[in-house]
């Protein structure tokens, strides 16, 4: 699964601590999922979602396909 | 400043080190006992075998303490744990089932079963550190 976890949170200039505070998990754990070594839990996923404010397919796409960004 | 890890999971890391630092000491305090009133006391056979089980009390405590710890951890950490579990079971059982025919076929020496608890607690910590490092 490929995910744009980088990009989001870069342009909301957060560290992967700050996300990972807001997501309320380790900051390997956002490692992990960023460098799309780990797939988060659905569960996690829409957590995910909520912090973004946006659609999970916007963050996440399945095999190589890249997510839908927001227009 | 952000934290490395969430405020939960530190508690309960400082849960963890208290609980283990509490059974580590009760486990050597029960095995002073029981290796002094063996050596000393003469004790008929069934307080030597209630003796000898004393030392497992600890070591239910530490699998209390560790199975708390763990489900304190978010999920990618229960996996990295999970994945270094399999890892000990397997190293562990393999390596106690080969030299069992070594001890018994190539007449190795004895080695007793009381190392069963340090070479899961060692393989577990050398599991986890490397499982930890292919998911970096």
């Amino acid at each position: 699964m490929r995910n744009r976890l980088k990009v989001l949170r870069a342009e909301r200039d957060w560290s992967q601590a700050d996300l990972a505070e807001r997501l309320e998990v380790s900051r390997q754990s956002v490692n992990a999922i960023e460098t799309g070594k780990y797939d988060p839990s659905l569960p996690l996923a829409f957590k995910i979602a909520r912090v973004f404010a946006l659609p999970i397919e916007q963050i996440f796409s399945e095999g190589d396909a890249p997510a839908q960004a927001a227009e | 400043m952000s934290c490395e890890v969430p405020e939960s999971a530190k508690q309960a890391g400082r849960r963890y080190t208290r609980g283990m630092l509490l059974a580590g000491a009760l486990y050597v305090g029960l095995v002073a006992l029981g290796v002094t009133v063996i050596r000393q006391m003469s004790p008929p056979q069934w307080l030597i075998i209630v003796l000898a089980l004393l030392p497992a009390l600890p070591a239910l405590l530490m699998l209390r303490t560790y199975l708390t710890f763990y489900r304190a951890l978010d999920e990618f950490q229960r996996r990295v744990q999970a994945e270094a579990a399999l890892i000990t079971l397997a190293v562990v059982t393999l390596a106690a089932f080969s030299y069992g025919f070594l001890e018994e076929w190539a007449g190795f020496p004895h080695v007793p079963l009381i190392w069963i608890i340090p070479a899961v607690v060692i393989t577990w910590g050398a599991s986890a550190f490397f499982v930890r490092a292919r998911y970096k």
